[in-house]
């Protein structure tokens, strides 16, 4: 009897040991989804290999801002990785999904790579794009997405804004104008960055793309590099794209312990390196000096030193009623 | 061309006039646009000829320098042309890029108009009824509707209680809902025949069905209000879809509607379904008011398999089976705990025509303990359909200082081939061809049979009930033509027959002795609108 009741009980334990298809979704950004891509399959491979399940992880991608409405809205995100943290602290405010607090979970902020803003150009660059001042030129036509939908539109914008202001000795009122004249310049808003690399890059619309930087080398590595030039300016702006855990929605899927592990391994050796590969500067110093040489030296300010953090700049530029609608005239 | 023409002509002593538009390809070609006037030749001395060779010089010098002016001309008008070439070529790029912009505006324009289109929301107008809701589902409002026009023709009808009559047997205009995503409501008042062929006072207007349900998953749901007790198959069917227009003897001994909290759901895709919870309690057959009638609680539940369900197996797909019941004690005597008064005017239990055939005497009440137990199934397959059910109903009663232990006992079976050849489901049946006599389209037809028996327990007689009056038992058996014009809209004729054990033998005028007395012999139709 005691022999039978331990093999029922090993075979319990067995069935309930056994491996486990697990499912996430990654509501991210636009330009995320060749980065992604290669990561989840590092990560399913990695896990498989701890612990045996297989985890399948679906991707969303669209505007930052559109992303986080959705996700607002009830699409159930396992994991958050947005471009910008204003959209996850929206989650969290609006939807309360996860705790205010969420951007200490995770080292840097819960940023676990960065990237910035450049231009890219027409191969050979013939309007002689170089700096900031070159877009707000009569002759020269700007292609960005629109900052009220997309993050990194909204990095667009406050690279620009914070150029004017270090060129002007933080005169806001010239670099309110500067900003303006260069919207001038930009004949249609997409709603995403990968929108606008469409509309200058497949529709040959415009002269220079503000663009993030993966983005920019990417569309080089897909389209040619016989096509476009990689301009970067002397001043840009530190982009840092968040990644968070949606505690409500991974604790009613069962996933939290996989979310968890599965944004923890972006900082991981192999992590880092993706990151690094898909032109994404990476936070460990080991992967940043590995793809150092892909990135020009750059002076990079930050959102919360020229703009005094995310919360300030939302609702001061691109709130309704804020600085871009009154500057922008469609 | 025109240079070497210019330079021979000069050497042979020609003069010669250049128009003004020397420039001009049309005016110069070698065809003769030129003038020349040729002067006289003369063979004079040296003199003459010094003459000549300085004329000569004069005229090669104004040739070179014609010729550089032509020269000059014609490098002018290469680079007006270069100019002028790419004046066009920035124009051209310009116009592209106004092309461009203007289309990838337009496409810009149309994806916003998609991603506004779904964002509005939703109105949906159809057979399923009227609803609207938010682009994302998560709020829905829907208005259903139920109409049922009905006749009741008996036999000897000079002897029975219940009139031929023409009824509005159900008018429900039906809301239904979601709210919050994971929020469902529905609220279903009846204006219409209210419990079947009662007095007059129950077809008041009054709240059939109200509740709100939380669906965190189909496994699992929480539901509070008012709606019917989760016991007997019968019952659960929607009246819309039941095979004839009363049912049968066997939900004569289940709960009808009740006020509590239940627990529910959907395992496995429906393999499994569960429901659990507490209420009022009410008596067998009885629609609860709004209220309680005593302190005391009653527990219902039911579950029901359908193990091929989700199967490969199409013949045994809809197959299910599964047992219903529930267990209460009313420490409060009250009549309310009884069987509902339908067809007469004390609790006892009443026929397909409506009419009561057993009733309990005057105080009886309900007194502790009250159990149910209901197994039950179906099969459908294609156009055949099988369902049945059998119930018992334990109830404890009282009259005066006696009291007793009654059990009664109650089972149908029913069946239906739609001879149009349509599936038929617990869910009724929908016509491949909805009528329209215009393109020779009639609709579905269905034959429906059905037999019941309900045993009231011995013990009853005589004290608690009349046993010259009230039967001890009833038969019934029943067959129908039901006819499905649309999903909407249905017609229903039917024939039944109940006979009695006990009872009155002779002629009592009222209920339940003049309706034991003799069979009784309906024949019904029904005229039905729902959606």
């Amino acid at each position: 009897m005691k022999t039978l009741l331990k093999i029922l009980l090993v075979s319990a334990l067995a069935i309930a040991a056994g491996a486990k298809d697990i499912k996430l979704l990654n509501v991210s950004y636009d330009p995320t989804r060749e980065l992604y891509q290669d990561y989840n399959t590092a990560f399913a491979r990695y896990w498989k290999a701890k612990t045996g399940d297989t985890v399948v992880v679906a991707q969303s991608h669209g505007g930052s801002g559109k992303q986080a409405q959705s996700v607002i809205n009830g699409l159930e995100a396992d994991v958050v990785t947005l471009a910008l943290a204003y959209d996850i602290d929206a989650i969290a405010q609006q939807a309360k999904l996860l705790p205010a607090d969420w951007q200490k979970r995770l080292p840097d902020n819960s940023t676990p790579y960065t990237s910035t803003i450049v231009f890219l150009v027409r191969k050979g660059n013939p309007k002689h794009i170089k700096d900031w001042d070159d877009l707000v030129k009569p002759n020269v036509v700007v292609v960005t997405p629109n900052p009220k939908t997309s993050g990194g539109a909204r990095w667009n914008y406050l690279a620009a804004w914070a150029y004017a202001l270090d060129k002007n000795g933080r005169d806001g009122a010239k670099a309110r104008d500067f900003v303006k004249r260069l919207y001038k310049n930009v004949p249609v808003l997409d709603s995403g960055a990968r929108g606008s690399t469409t509309t200058f890059v497949e529709r040959e619309i415009g002269d220079v793309l503000l663009a993030w930087e993966n983005e920019a080398h990417l569309a080089i590595k897909q389209f040619g590099a016989d096509k476009f030039d990689i301009v970067t300016p002397p001043l840009s702006i530190l982009a840092e794209p968040p990644v968070a855990v949606v505690d409500k929605v991974a604790k009613k899927h069962g996933t939290t312990d996989v979310a968890r592990a599965y944004l923890e391994y972006l900082y991981s050796d192999e992590g880092q390196d993706i990151a690094g590969r898909n032109f994404y500067r990476p936070r460990s110093e080991k992967a940043a000096a590995k793809y150092a040489g892909q990135f020009s030296p750059v002076k990079l300010v930050t959102v919360d030193e020229d703009f005094g953090g995310w919360q300030k700049a939302q609702k001061t530029h691109f709130a309704d009623g804020g600085v871009f609608d009154q500057i922008f005239q469609p | 061309m025109k240079l070497n023409q210019l330079i021979l002509a000069t050497f042979a002593g020609m003069q010669f006039v250049f128009p003004a538009t020397a420039a001009d390809d049309t005016a110069t070609n070698s065809t003769g646009a030129a003038q020349a006037e040729i002067p006289a030749y003369t063979a004079n001395g040296g003199a003459t000829q010094s003459v000549e060779a300085a004329e000569i010089e004069a005229l090669k010098k104004e040739v070179q320098e014609l010729s550089q002016k032509v020269q000059a001309l014609e490098h002018q008008r290469d680079l007006d042309q270069q100019t002028n070439a790419a004046v066009a070529a920035d124009q051209i790029q310009d116009l592209d890029q106004k092309v461009r912009i203007l289309a990838r505006q337009r496409e810009l324009d149309q994806e916003s108009a998609v991603a506004a289109a779904k964002a509005q929301p939703r109105i949906s107008v159809g057979a399923n009824g009227f609803s609207f809701g938010s682009a994302d589902s998560n709020f829905v409002v829907a208005l259903h509707g139920v109409l049922q026009v009905d006749s009741r023709t008996f036999e000897q009808n000079d002897k029975v209680p219940g009139n031929d009559s023409i009824l509005l047997r159900r008018a429900r205009p039906i809301l239904s809902g979601t709210v919050y995503r994971d929020f469902d409501f529905l609220f279903v008042p009846e204006f219409g025949g209210g419990t079947p062929g009662a007095s007059s006072s129950a077809t008041t207007p009054s709240i059939y069905d109200a509740y709100v349900n939380y669906r965190y998953s189909p496994e699992f749901q929480i539901q509070a209000g008012k709606f019917k007790a989760p016991v007997g198959l019968e019952q659960l069917q929607a009246d819309v879809n039941l095979s004839f227009n009363e049912r049968s003897l066997v939900t004569d001994l289940v709960p009808n509607r009740d006020l509590g909290f239940e627990l529910h759901g959907d395992v496995a895709g429906g393999v499994l379904s569960y429901a659990a919870g507490i209420f009022n309690g009410v008596g067998d057959a009885r629609n609860s008011s709004n209220i309680g009638f005593q302190d005391d609680r009653e527990f219902n539940g039911r579950l029901f398999i359908q193990p091929f369900k989700q199967t490969s197996l199409k013949p045994l797909q809809n197959l299910g089976f599964g047992v219903g019941g529930s267990l209460g004690d009313s420490s409060i005597t009250n009549t309310l705990g009884l069987p509902s008064t339908t067809g007469g005017s004390q609790p006892g239990f009443f026929t397909d025509g409506q009419q009561q055939f057993f009733a309990y005497t005057n105080g009886v009440v309900a007194a502790h303990t009250h159990w149910r137990l209901s197994p039950q199934g179906y099969y459908y397959y294609g156009p055949f359909s099988l369902m049945g059910e059998y119930a018992i109903s334990d109830q404890d009663v009282r009259k005066g200082s006696r009291s007793a232990d009654l059990q009664n006992t109650a089972w149908e079976i029913s069946g239906g081939w739609v001879l149009t050849g349509e599936n038929a489901t617990f869910s009724g049946v929908t016509p491949k061809h909805p009528f329209d006599p215009r393109i020779g389209q009639w609709g579905a037809l269905q034959v429906v049979g059905r037999y019941a028996e309900l045993d009231v327990d011995k013990d009853a007689f005589p004290y608690f009930a009349n046993s010259a009056a009230s039967a001890s038992e009833a038969r019934a058996w029943a067959v129908g033509l039901n006819w499905y014009l649309n999903r909407n809209i249905r017609v229903n004729a039917s024939y039944s027959h109940t006979a009695f054990t006990g009872g009155a033998g002779g002629s009592p005028s009222a209920a339940p002795g003049s309706v034991s007395s003799h069979p009784e012999d309906v024949f019904f139709t029904r005229v039905q609108l729902s959606f």
